[in-house]
């Protein structure tokens, strides 16, 4: 054929006869391409699970003690219908703002605390409104209660930010979210560890540094990853507090 | 110093060095090259955070165009010429990422179950 009367497709005008038949196995092709390559990539992700926030909860307001070290957390000494006295709840600010500052003068102190409830399965996170209206200082000294340690253990799993695997992002873990992760641990939410399997009935456990501080930022390289550490336990109210040891933990296979 | 810290520490360096360049090349520079730009301010913060991240293409550019070595109807010569190519190369590398991925992904350990090392130790011992 030549170049003069090669037939052109453009978008808006009819098809040219020359290239029907072209045009039509291009676009089978495509078609099947591209959707192969997505059932492909999506059957090779894992399930994200059940995970949200609960606006269906409406606004929570609890009654507790508060501690701000390792991360913020409130035991609760007077519940509601959802969230019972004596849990143990992880506190975050709205987004990835921080609230460490508003809470560590309020340390050991009754407060009431209001907001919305992130939740997956047994893992709960109150995301604490802004202002005043999320915290209120009761003005009366609460009682801690004291840790019981559960001795050293041997774990696998993975550690996260306790926000977005609560719900906040679906899927909330794993590489793909490392960088997210990381952003909201700068930001004082209290990373959580995911066990391969239940520890003392708990699969979600909050991570400190070994002297029961706040999780190391040397260490942040190591979220997102399959892990294997050795490190101490210990129960914080219903919480299991992980102390994590720099030179006892490996990524795994 | 872990990988993500030297990343960042990279990262530092380079946005650093990016800053002392636009310092220069927003203060200096630009009234040289462009003398649409001369006279005209506010706009040149809007360049900073682009200079804090191509510094090294800017300093190109204000050399080629500092020594008059621009020959403006050539300026897309070579990226056109390089489409063929680099076309070549995404569609095999993107597929390529994709399947190492998938290969180095690790294993979720379903399997494991927690051990306690302190009443092993007793037993040990």
């Amino acid at each position: 054929m030549s170049e003069k009367k090669a037939p052109f497709f453009v978008g808006y005008m009819g098809v040219p006869k020359a290239l029907k038949s072209f045009l039509l196995k291009v676009s089978l092709l495509l078609f099947a391409g591209f959707t192969a390559g997505a059932v492909l990539a999506g059957a090779s992700q894992d399930d994200p699970g059940q995970a949200g926030f609960r606006f269906d909860y409406g606004r929570q307001t609890l009654t507790g003690v508060l501690e701000a070290n390792p991360y913020p957390l409130l035991y609760v000494t007077q519940g509601n219908d959802r969230v019972k006295a004596g849990h143990t709840m992880m506190l975050s600010g709205q987004g990835k703002t921080p609230i460490m500052a508003n809470l560590a003068a309020l340390e050991g102190n009754e407060v009431e605390i209001s907001g919305v409830i992130l939740k997956r399965g047994e893992l709960d996170m109150l995301q604490v409104a802004g202002g005043k209206k999320g915290i209120k200082d009761l003005s009366k000294e609460g009682t801690i209660p004291a840790s019981e340690p559960l001795g050293k253990w041997k774990l696998q799993g993975e550690i996260c930010d306790g926000k977005c695997l609560a719900g906040a992002m679906n899927p909330g873990r794993g590489l793909a979210h490392k960088a997210c992760a990381n952003l909201c641990l700068l930001a004082d939410i209290p990373p959580v560890f995911v066990s391969s399997q239940p520890v003392e009935g708990k699969e979600f456990l909050l991570v400190a540094d070994p002297d029961g501080g706040p999780f190391p930022r040397e260490m942040y390289n190591y979220v997102g990853q399959f892990l294997e550490l050795e490190t101490e336990i210990e129960r914080r109210g219903d919480l299991l507090v992980l102390r994590i040891d720099p030179d006892k933990i490996k990524a795994i296979e | 110093m872990n990988e993500a810290q030297a990343l960042f520490f990279a990262f530092q360096i380079w946005c650093s060095i990016g800053a002392i360049i636009a310092l220069i090349f927003l203060t200096i520079g630009i009234d040289r090259i462009d003398e649409d730009a001369q006279g005209a301010y506010v706009f040149r913060i809007l360049l900073v955070p682009a200079i804090l991240l191509i510094w090294p293409l800017v300093l190109w550019r204000w050399f080629i165009l500092e020594t008059k070595r621009d020959a403006w109807p050539n300026r897309h010569s070579p990226p056109r010429h390089a489409h063929f190519w680099v076309a070549i190369i995404f569609a095999l590398a993107i597929p390529s990422i994709i399947v190492m991925g998938l290969v180095v992904r690790q294993t979720w350990p379903v399997n494991f179950e927690p051990q306690k090392l302190s009443l092993l130790e007793v037993q040990i011992q």
